[in-house]
């Protein structure tokens, strides 16, 4: 796997390779993207976040709100989801408030405009970890990602600090066991991540790709069986809807 | 029966065989099939038969449902691939059924022994939940434990129509000692039990509105609890979300800077903290009028 | 990780038994889970197979099944336990709580 070299982009160069001159209609506000672009000169709704920052309550609110706002406005409308987030701020006011409850709000708007005909798709561009991945940018019908994006539920060397499992040990488990490795291409290996996308790819074309391809059902488990990252849950899943079904 | 034990105190298999109807409860790919997480075994961590998670169909009141616990004390009753296959291939049967799905809730989210594998089954299982929605087949979590709902398991839980607590249930994304490594312990002391139930308690989420029924911490009170909401559903529509954004938005104005969760409790009409904390489920929730 | 398997010789299980197989206990801290299940073989003896995240105390589990398949007839059982560090007393109540949902039933 080749280890990303160059210096990491600004959000707005992120923005401007996929959606060329009609950034301008994307709003970025404390590290929240909103706005409408275009994909292949077809219109596309905009949400994400930017720079690795937290989503906390208002975040998640005005994406919610941006979401709402297009289901209304724009219907049908491809919502194309940008995540670069290191995760939930753990926060004593934001849990007080109930941030998993803004989070299910935020689910509950994206399910709305799936069953509305908006099509879904993630872009992991940057940090897509844990908490901040689950509550918008996993729930996708289609997810890509950058190679240069950090995916996974947490670094190596964090897990080892909380598992108090060695860090070499994992390190070493993480070669037979891509659900340890941190990175875009073991993600996808689980079958998180639909395609990785890397730096010479033309990011316009496979995001117009992306769109025209995608599909309401969701196909990770199948993708993770085939590729061989996490082989057991789509048996098992089957298993369970066999024997309930006798 | 079962009403002098306490409900938090039972292991996942008490708790089943308490709620259902006797002998109503038929497990699906049950211990004996050994479904065990070569992953742990890798890591010499101990396997459990059932993977930590307890699933099957039972009746409750007469009325089928699909019924799933976790086992709070199998490593943090956290959800690792195989837990997670399970679960996912739960609710989907009971969209295929259209049969209610109850969900006995006691998991810190992710097994991170597992790493991403668990991750991506509860994103796959709030898949599985949604199209239970659609479908108005009722999905109902119970959070009744300390363990309680965290981390994604925190999420997925307000992905269902309904959340019942108890007072010992707790239910949030990050945990106290998390919020007291990040913020310092002056800030948050996690050892501050108080704190910490109001913080993410049952009685917090029931006066917010994110459980939506507070009940007796006993197997017969949970059960009554989840014979109510078995013939309801609550759609996602476009008058349910943006009633839901304007609340949340109110909530956050309101108590986006309380530094102290009792200017919750005291602006939702709690008047006597002190007795408010000390009430059960069910006479807090008869002391504090409901915050919508 | 330490893991064995032994038969110990015991009186055949009654001939019939509430439940197919019976599963005591969590694997948790300082706590194990039995399952007992029927159609081991031979019926004369308890077939058993352990596996534990505290190894060096093979003799105390060898002591501790030796001991229960002699004072009950669980001959023709198989006896699975995950273990997380119980202390034989608690290894005992599980195999016994085990034993009684097998030939009694759950309640």
């Amino acid at each position: 796997m080749k280890k990303p070299t160059q210096k990491k982009p600004s959000a707005r160069a992120v923005l401007a390779r996929m959606f060329g001159a009609t950034v301008e209609g994307i709003s970025i506000e404390k590290s929240v993207l909103t706005g409408y672009a275009a994909v292949d000169g077809k219109k596309v709704c905009v949400i994400g976040t930017c720079d690795g920052t937290y989503i906390d309550n208002g975040a998640a609110l005005r994406l919610a709100a941006h979401v709402i706002e297009c289901i209304e406005r724009a219907p049908k409308t491809p919502i194309v989801m940008l995540v670069d987030s290191a995760g939930q701020e753990p926060n004593r006011v934001a849990e007080m408030l109930g941030l998993a409850s803004y989070f299910g709000h935020l689910l509950s708007c994206l399910e709305l405009a799936r069953r509305k005909g908006h099509k879904l798709i993630t872009v992991a561009t940057g940090q897509a970890v844990g908490g901040a991945f689950l509550c918008y940018g996993m729930f996708a019908d289609r997810i890509y990602a950058l190679d240069s994006a950090s995916v996974g539920l947490m670094p190596i060397a964090a897990m080892s600090a909380v598992t108090k499992i060695p860090a070499p040990v994992l390190e070493k488990l993480s070669k037979t066991m891509p659900s340890l490795e941190f990175g875009a291409a073991p993600f996808a290996l689980l079958g998180g991540v639909e395609e990785v996308w890397s730096a010479s790819d033309d990011i316009q074309a496979k995001l117009a790709a992306a769109i025209a391809a995608s599909s309401t059902e969701d196909n990770r488990a199948e993708l993770g069986k085939k590729r061989g990252g996490r082989k057991l849950a789509l048996d098992i899943r089957k298993k369970v809807l066999a024997e309930s079904a006798r | 029966m079962t009403g002098a034990i306490l409900f938090h105190e039972l292991t996942a298999r008490q708790r089943v065989a308490a709620l259902v109807d006797a002998g109503s409860f038929s497990e699906l790919l049950p211990p004996p099939e050994r479904i065990t997480s070569p992953y742990l075994a890798q890591l010499g961590i101990p396997v459990s038969f059932d993977d930590g998670l307890v699933i099957g169909h039972a009746r409750i009141g007469g009325k089928k449902i699909y019924l799933a616990a976790q086992v709070g004390q199998f490593v943090g009753g956290a959800v690792g691939e195989i837990h997670g296959a399970k679960l996912t291939g739960l609710f989907k049967a009971a969209a295929r059924d259209k049969l209610p799905c109850v969900l006995i809730i006691e998991s810190g989210g992710v097994r991170l022994h597992e790493g991403s594998s668990g991750e991506i089954a509860i994103a796959e299982t709030m898949r599985a939940i949604f199209e239970c929605r659609a479908l108005k087949v009722p999905t109902i979590a119970v959070i009744a434990t300390d363990i309680g709902a965290f981390g994604g398991i925190g999420i997925l839980s307000t992905c269902c129509d309904f959340r019942i607590m108890t007072e010992h249930g707790r239910l949030g994304i990050s945990g106290p000692i998390v919020i007291e490594k990040w913020m310092g312990k002056k800030a948050y002391d996690s050892a501050n039990r108080a704190l910490v139930w109001k913080t993410s308690g049952g009685k917090t989420k029931y006066l917010l509105g994110d459980a939506d029924a507070l009940v007796h911490d006993t197997a017969d009170a949970v059960r009554d609890g989840i014979s109510k909401f078995l013939g309801k559903s609550s759609a996602v529509s476009l008058v349910s979300v943006k009633a839901r954004q304007k609340e949340l938005q109110k909530r956050l104005k309101k108590f986006g800077a309380a530094s102290d969760p009792d200017t919750v409790w005291k602006s939702m009409g709690v008047r006597d903290i002190q007795a408010a904390s000390l009430a059960s489920g069910p006479e807090f929730a008869a002391l504090a009028k409901r915050g919508k | 990780m330490e893991k064995f398997t032994k038969a110990f010789p015991s009186k055949p299980l009654p001939s019939k038994t509430a439940k197919p197989w019976a599963l005591a206990g969590v694997v948790g801290s300082g706590n194990l889970e039995v399952m007992l299940e029927r159609g081991g073989k031979p019926s004369d003896a308890m077939e058993c197979h352990v596996e534990t995240s505290i190894p060096g105390y093979k003799a105390s589990w060898l002591a501790a099944l030796s001991d229960f398949a002699h004072h009950y007839p669980a001959g023709g059982t198989k006896v699975t336990i995950n273990d997380q560090g119980a202390p034989p007393v608690l290894v005992n109540l599980r195999l016994r709580q085990a034993y009684d949902h097998l030939t009694k039933g759950d309640k």
